[in-house]
């Protein structure tokens, strides 16, 4: 009688021991659902980030929506800047002088 | 104010040759002659600053753009002295400039009644010529370049 309820303890405090195992197993899972929401949110905000970033330079449209007068400003500046690198050339001409590069915005 | 056109001559054959112009006064923003124009005047400038532009399509609409900003001691409007007497360029004052205005006819005569002045005019207006040309031929130069190099990067690149 006594090994049976000997044997009946210790099943039970095994079943004790499964049970907080798994309810400790478990426990990180549970708390997996609650902070989902979170992420799933953060996800969509990231892609929209991106999909916007890409948009932007896909889209022929900043150089149009430069206002007609900051154009013709880059353009006399984008002379002015060619004038002094020709009139740099006529003083000491030189293949290094006819080909520097320009800082013109203009062309670059 | 000495002038690059009389370069060379002495203070009383300059005004000889300034004696038969017309001083003139172009207001702020005012125009001295516009590209297409008939010329027949030779501009000093004497005061103030005149730009040259040149007109172009900015979005199907007709801007001047600037082309060269020119001071007190230069010369403009030379189409004046070279077939087919056209003006190439517009001028304008961006502030109020003054000028003396040398006609054509007036000076070619003065010149050949005057050789050795003629000869020294004629080779400073060659100068100045000659300035411009090696000036816009640098500046095509340059332009032809980078039209070269912009077209051969994505040959270079597929490769």
């Amino acid at each position: 009688m006594d090994m049976l309820v000997m044997g009946l303890c210790f099943t039970l405090i095994g079943l004790a021991v499964a049970m907080l195992a798994f309810v400790a197993a478990t426990r990180p899972e549970t708390l997996r659902p609650a902070e989902q929401p979170e992420q799933l949110a953060a996800k969509p905000a990231a892609a929209r980030f991106f999909s916007e970033r890409i948009a932007i330079p896909a889209a022929p449209a900043p150089s149009i929506h430069i206002p007609v007068a900051a154009l013709l400003l880059e353009i006399e500046n984008h002379v002015r800047l060619e004038q002094a690198a020709a009139e740099s050339f006529v003083a000491f001409p030189s293949h290094a002088q006819l080909h520097s590069k320009t800082t013109s915005r203009f062309v670059n | 104010m000495e002038q690059k056109l009389l370069n060379g001559l002495s203070p009383a054959e300059s005004a000889e040759v300034l004696a038969l112009g017309t001083r003139l006064t172009v207001r702020s923003g005012g125009s001295l002659f516009r590209l297409g124009d008939a010329a027949d005047r030779v501009f000093l400038i004497e005061r103030g600053r005149i730009c040259l532009s040149f007109p172009m399509l900015v979005r199907g609409q007709q801007e001047d753009i600037l082309f060269e900003e020119k001071a007190p001691g230069e010369t403009v409007g030379w189409s004046a002295m070279v077939p087919p007497y056209r003006f190439t360029l517009s001028a304008i004052a961006p502030l109020e400039t003054e000028l003396i205005a040398l006609p054509r006819e007036a000076l070619t005569a003065y010149c050949e009644r005057a050789p050795e002045i003629g000869r020294r005019i004629s080779l400073n207006l060659a100068i100045l010529v000659g300035q411009r040309l090696q000036l816009v031929q640098a500046m095509w130069m340059r332009e032809i370049q980078r039209t070269v190099e912009s077209r051969s990067q994505p040959a270079a690149a597929a490769r």
